[in-house]
C-alpha cells in the first residue's frame, strides 16, 4: 500500500512555511516588483526562518530535511513569490554538489556557513551559448602549478550578486572533452558578477552575469576531481535544480487557482458570483486537476530521492508538467479576471509574466521532454 | 524550577467558520472535516509560558483536552518551545461544557503533579466561554486572575499582574501556585519554526482517558455537564437585499442618494 | 435576616458611586422572569459608599438589595466578594442568578458557579421561561441561535452584556428592603486587586448614535481601518468594530458591538469589510435602513442588511468619503 499522506511532521512544516511565506516575504513583493531589487531583505528573512539549513545534513548544523521539506517550503514561498521561491531554489542547488561530491573539508568549510546565511551558494554553468549543452561551454581553465586559472563568462546566473560562493564549470584549454567543477569565492582576483538582467517576470529575483578573468583557482577548491565536473554540475540540476523548479511551479499554480477562486467569488456578473458559471468552473477544474497530477509527480519524485534513489528523470517528469501547468493556470487566472487580467496591481498579471520564466530556468518543456524520451526507451 | 502548565483547546480554524454553519433542516451541526487549529488566544497562554522559559528555568507542560486529532495541535505546541504533552481524550469525554471540561483538566493536572502557574486564554474561540480558567482554579483551590494583559512583576511567588478593566486596567498582586487567563495583548507569540518542529521528535505526549484519570463517567462529557444545548436555530435572512450594480462611482453616487433618504445624515 | 422568598437574584455592580447601567438592565428583566415566576427579585451590591444607591435598584425592580458597604469591598476583590455571593447564594437558593457582562462580572460568575457546582452561560441576548419554569438562555453561534438550558443544577446563571436589555424605568415609589450583608471579618487574599485604573473617559456612546459605520477585518490594516474612520467622521457616525478588528489591534474593544460587546440600536448602519457574523449583528437592534460594504458577494451580511455594495471597502469607502466631501462643500 502506498502512503499519499503528509506526516504530521510535514503538515507542521507546511504551516510553518506558509506562516513565514504570508507574514515574512509577501510584504516584500511589491518592493521586490517595483525595483527588480529587494534581494538583501528576502535573503535575510529565508536565513533567519532556517530555510537555507533545510536540506542540509545535522552534522553539519543543517535540519536535515531532505527533497520533501525543500519542496514543501519551496512550495509555500512560489505561492506567495516565486521570485523569492527561485532564489531560494538555486542556493538550494548551489548547496547540492558540495553535500553530494564536497571532500569532508570542504564540506566542513562551507556548509555550516551556509546554514546561517553568512555565505551563500549558486551554481554557474550556462553561458551565452546556453545551459542545457554544456560542452559548448567556452570557459576554460588550465592547471598552472598547484592551481588551476579560470578564464571566461557565464550568464543568467541565478543569484549572481548575492551568492560569494559559486561553483563554475569549466571545460580544460588543452581538452575539451574534460569538465571540471570548481568552487569560487567572491574575492578572488579576476572574479566578479556583472551585468544584472532585467527578466518580464520573477522580478527581485537576482539574475545576472559572472566574469572570470585570469582567476587562480587553489587546487582545494576543485570540487569533485578534476575532470568530473559534468557528472557534478548535471547531478545538482538534475535533482536538486528540476526539484527545486518544480516546488516553484506547484506554488504558483496554487497561487492561481487560490486568486481565481477568490475573485469568481467576489465579481457578480448576471446577478450573481460568476464562480457559478460553468465556463468559470471547468477553468478552476482544470487547474485543480493540473495542481493535484502535477503534486503527486514532484512528491514522488522526491520521495524517492530521500529514499535514497536517484529521480533525476522523474524530476524532469515533473518539471516538464509543473511548469507548463503553472503556466497554462496563470492564463486561466488572467483570463477569468477578465478585464482586470490586465492591470498591473492585480496579482494574476504577475503570476502570467513569472510563469514564463520557469519555462527555460533549469532546462527548457523540450529538453525536458527529450530527457524522459531517453528515460521512456532505455 | 517552575512548573506551568498550558491548558489548550483545539478548535475549528476560525477562517473556516463559514463552513460551520446550523444545518436549517436538522437543526444541528453538519459533520465537516474542517480542520483543527490552536484556540487563538492559547497561543498567547503558551507564549507566556515560553516567555518565562527563556529567562528562568522552567517545565512546560501542554494540556489538552479532545478527540485524537487534537494531538496535532499538541505537537504544534510540542514544536513551538513545550516540553511535555498531555491529550485527554475519551468517548466519555465528548460533549462537555465549561464547568465539564474544567473538571476534567483539574483532575488531570492534580494527576500530573505538581505545578506552580496555569495559563490559560482568556476565552476559546468556538464557543466564546471564558469560564475555564477560573473554574479549574476553583476546582484546585487556586487564585485566579482573568484576563491578564501585562505580567508586571514575576520574581519570587507573589506576582503582580495588569488584567483588562473597563476603560482601562486593574492591578493585582497574586500569590503561586495561581491560574492565570490571558489576553492577545500580553505577548505576540513567535512563529513555529523548522528546528523547533524536528526538535519536537524526541518529546513525550501521553494520553489519558477516563480510566486513566480514575474519575467518575458521570462527571466528566455529557453526563458531567450542568447545561445542555435543546435547540439551535439558523437564523433566516430577515431583509431583502438590493446589491448596487454598476460602476464604482455609479454605486457611490447611488449609496449617497440611499443615504439622504434616511433622512439621519446630512449630506 | 429576611424572610422573603426571592428566586432571581442579581449581582448589582457599580463602579465610581453609579450602578452601572447594565445592572439595572438586568434588575428590570429579573423584574420580568420573577413575574412569570411568581417570585421575588434579589439584588446583590456591594462596594463602599453604596448604601444611598441601593435605592435605585428597589426603583428599576429590585425587592431585596443585600448590601455590603464597608472599606473592605473596595476596590473589587474578587476571592471576598466570592465568598460573600456564595454564602448569599447558599443561604437564599435562588433559582436564577445574573451578571453584566463586565470584567469583573466575567470573572466572578466562573468562581461562583464552580464552587455551586452549577451551570453558567456567557453573554446571552435573550432570557427566556418556559413552560416548565427553566430559564431558555439564548445565544448567536454558528449562523444561528442557541438554546441552553441548566435543568437540574441550581441557580441557574448567566452573564449579559450592556444593552442586551432594555434600561428599565425606575419608579421611585417602589418598596423593597435593603438588607445588610454579615461581612467576613479578617479574610486572607492570595489575589488582591491593588488599584482599578481608569485612562479612557467614556467616550461618545455607542448606544445613542443615531448613525453607526462598524468596520471589520477587510481594513486589512491601519491605513485602511482610518479610511473607515474618515467615513464615519464625515457622516457624523458613531464608530463601531468587530471582534476580528480588535483582534488585530485596530481599535479598542469598547468599540465592539455584538454578543460580547455592545448592543446599539441605530437609525441608520453601515457594516464595511465586515462578514455579518452573527456574534457581531445581533449587537444591532431595529436599525431602519442597513447597509453593507463587502467585497466577497457570498458574506452572509448580504442576507442581513438592506443594500450591499460588492466591493474591495479599501477602494470603495475612499471614493465615498471623497464624494460626500466635495457634495458637502
Amino acid at each position: 500500500m502506498i502512503d499519499f499522506t503528509f506526516t504530521e511532521e510535514q503538515e507542521l512544516f507546511r504551516k510553518a512555511a506558509r506562516e513565514f511565506a504570508e507574514t515574512k516575504i509577501a510584504p516584500h513583493v511589491p518592493m521586490m516588483e517595483e525595483t527588480n531589487g529587494g534581494w538583501d531583505e528576502v535573503v535575510k528573512e529565508l536565513a533567519e526562518a532556517e530555510m537555507f539549513a533545510v536540506t542540509i545534513p545535522e552534522e553539519y548544523g543543517g535540519l536535515g530535511m531532505g527533497y520533501m521539506g525543500r519542496l514543501i517550503a519551496l512550495e509555500e514561498i512560489a505561492r506567495v513569490s516565486v521570485a523569492t521561491a527561485m532564489m531560494y531554489q538555486v542556493f538550494g542547488l548551489g548547496i547540492e554538489p558540495i553535500m553530494k561530491f564536497g571532500t569532508e573539508e570542504q564540506k566542513k568549510k562551507y556548509l555550516p556557513k551556509f546554514v546561517t546565511g553568512e555565505r551563500l551558494p549558486t551554481v554557474a554553468v550556462t553561458e551565452p551559448s546556453g545551459g542545457s549543452d554544456p560542452k559548448g561551454a567556452r570557459t576554460t581553465y588550465k592547471k598552472v602549478n598547484d592551481s588551476y586559472v579560470l578564464n571566461g563568462r557565464k550568464c543568467f546566473i541565478t543569484n549572481s550578486h548575492i551568492a560569494d560562493v559559486q561553483i563554475v564549470l569549466a571545460k580544460d584549454e588543452d581538452n575539451p572533452e574534460a569538465f571540471t567543477a570548481f568552487i569560487l569565492e567572491i574575492g578572488m582576483d579576476g572574479f566578479k558578477p556583472t551585468h544584472i538582467e532585467h527578466k518580464v517576470g520573477m522580478r527581485g529575483c537576482n539574475t545576472g552575469e559572472i566574469e572570470m578573468k585570469n582567476v587562480e583557482v587553489p587546487a582545494e577548491n576543485v570540487l569533485g576531481g578534476e575532470g568530473k565536473g559534468l557528472k557534478v554540475s548535471m547531478s545538482a540540476i538534475g535533482d536538486a535544480g528540476r526539484g527545486g523548479m518544480v516546488g516553484c511551479a506547484l506554488g504558483l499554480q496554487q497561487a492561481c487557482l487560490d486568486e481565481s477562486i477568490k475573485f469568481s467569488n467576489e465579481r457578480i456578473l448576471y446577478g450573481k458570483p460568476i464562480g457559478k458559471l460553468q465556463a468559470i468552473q471547468f477553468k478552476i477544474a482544470d487547474m485543480k486537476i493540473d495542481l493535484e497530477a502535477g503534486r503527486l509527480l514532484g512528491y514522488r519524485a522526491a520521495a524517492i530521492q530521500d529514499q535514497g534513489g536517484r529521480s533525476s528523470n522523474e524530476f524532469a517528469a515533473a518539471k516538464y508538467y509543473t511548469t507548463e501547468a503553472a503556466q497554462r493556470a496563470a492564463k486561466m487566472a488572467v483570463d477569468i479576471h477578465g478585464g482586470y487580467g490586465c492591470m498591473e496591481e492585480i496579482p494574476v498579471t504577475r503570476f502570467l509574466r513569472d510563469s514564463y520564466v520557469l519555462g527555460p530556468s533549469a532546462g527548457t518543456s523540450d529538453i525536458m521532454k527529450v530527457i524522459v524520451a531517453r528515460w521512456a526507451v532505455s | 524550577m517552575l512548573n506551568i502548565i498550558v491548558c489548550v483547546k483545539a478548535v475549528p480554524d476560525p477562517n473556516d467558520a463559514d463552513k460551520l454553519k446550523i444545518d436549517p433542516v436538522t437543526k444541528s451541526l453538519p459533520r465537516s472535516d474542517i480542520s483543527l487549529v490552536i484556540n487563538p488566544l492559547d497561543s498567547h497562554a503558551l507564549e507566556a509560558a515560553l516567555e518565562i522559559k527563556r529567562n528562568d528555568d522552567a517545565h512546560i507542560t501542554i494540556l489538552c483536552m479532545g478527540p485524537p486529532p487534537a494531538g496535532n495541535i499538541v505537537k504544534e505546541c510540542l514544536a513551538l518551545g513545550a516540553d511535555k504533552g498531555i491529550l485527554l481524550s475519551d468517548p466519555a469525554f465528548a460533549g462537555a461544557d465549561a464547568f465539564a471540561t474544567a473538571y476534567t483538566l483539574a483532575k488531570a493536572i492534580e494527576k500530573n503533579g505538581a505545578v506552580d502557574l496555569i495559563f490559560c486564554g482568556m476565552a476559546s474561540s468556538d464557543g466564546a466561554t471564558e469560564w475555564v480558567g477560573p473554574e479549574i482554579a476553583t476546582f484546585l483551590n487556586m487564585p485566579v486572575v482573568t484576563m491578564v494583559n501585562e505580567i508586571v512583576e514575576n520574581a519570587g511567588d507573589e506576582w503582580i499582574v495588569k488584567a483588562d478593566y473597563e476603560h482601562g486596567y486593574r492591578k493585582v498582586k497574586i500569590k503561586l501556585p495561581a491560574v492565570l487567563t490571558v489576553t492577545r495583548n500580553l505577548n505576540q507569540p513567535k512563529a513555529l519554526s523548522f528546528s523547533g518542529i524536528l526538535k519536537a521528535r524526541k518529546k513525550e505526549i501521553i494520553t489519558w482517558d477516563l480510566k486513566d484519570l480514575g474519575v467518575p463517567v458521570e462527571n466528566v462529557g455529557l453526563k458531567g455537564s450542568p447545561t445542555i444545548v435543546t435547540e439551535m436555530t439558523r437564523l433566516e435572512s430577515r431583509r431583502e437585499v438590493e446589491i448596487l450594480e454598476g460602476s464604482l462611482q455609479e454605486k457611490v453616487d447611488r449609496l449617497i442618494k440611499i443615504l439622504k433618504n434616511s433622512g439621519v445624515v446630512n449630506v | 435576616m429576611s424572610k422573603i422568598k426571592t428566586q432571581v437574584f442579581v449581582m448589582a455592580e457599580q463602579a465610581g458611586g453609579r450602578i452601572r447601567p447594565v445592572s439595572l438592565q438586568i434588575v428590570g428583566k429579573a423584574r420580568h422572569l420573577a413575574d412569570q415566576l411568581d417570585s421575588k427579585v434579589g439584588a446583590i451590591l456591594l462596594g463602599q459608599n453604596v448604601t444611598e444607591r441601593a435605592q435605585e435598584l428597589i426603583a428599576a425592580g429590585a425587592n431585596s438589595v443585600y448590601l455590603g458597604d464597608s472599606d473592605s469591598l473596595h476596590p473589587y476583590q474578587a476571592e471576598l466578594y466570592t465568598e460573600i455571593i456564595v454564602n448569599l447564594l447558599l443561604e437564599h437558593r435562588p433559582e436564577i442568578f445574573l451578571l453584566g457582562s463586565t470584567f469583573m462580572g466575567r470573572e466572578l460568575a466562573p468562581l461562583i458557579a464552580a464552587k455551586l457546582k452549577t451551570g453558567l452561560t456567557a453573554h446571552c441576548i435573550d432570557l427566556l421561561i418556559d413552560n416548565e419554569g427553566i430559564l431558555e438562555q439564548k445565544i448567536p453561534a454558528y449562523g444561528g441561535m442557541i438554546t441552553i438550558i441548566c435543568p437540574e443544577k441550581r441557580p441557574q446563571m448567566a452573564t449579559v452584556a450592556e444593552g442586551v436589555f432594555l434600561n428599565p424605568e425606575l419608579d421611585s415609589t417602589n418598596i423593597g428592603d435593603i438588607i445588610p450583608i454579615d461581612l467576613p471579618e479578617k479574610f486572607p487574599l492570595r489575589v488582591q486587586t491593588l488599584e482599578i485604573v481608569v485612562e479612557k473617559p467614556e467616550g461618545v456612546s455607542l448606544e445613542t448614535a443615531s448613525v453607526i459605520v462598524a468596520g471589520g477585518a477587510g481594513a486589512e490594516d491601519q491605513d485602511g481601518w482610518q479610511q473607515i474612520a474618515k467615513l464615519a467622521e464625515v457622516l457624523n457616525a458613531g464608530f463601531g468594530s468587530t471582534r476580528p478588528a480588535v483582534d488585530e489591534g485596530w481599535t479598542e474593544l469598547e468599540t465592539m458591538i455584538g454578543q460580547s460587546g455592545k448592543m446599539v440600536s441605530p437609525e441608520l448602519y453601515i457594516g464595511v469589510g465586515l462578514s455579518g457574523e452573527l456574534q457581531h449583528m445581533v449587537g444591532i437592534v431595529g436599525a431602519k435602513v442597513m447597509i453593507a460594504i463587502n467585497n466577497d458577494a457570498k458574506a452572509p451580511v448580504f442576507e442581513q442588511v438592506d443594500y450591499g455594495i460588492v466591493e474591495d471597502c479599501r477602494t470603495f469607502v475612499p471614493a465615498l468619503v471623497e464624494t460626500l466631501k466635495k457634495s458637502n462643500d
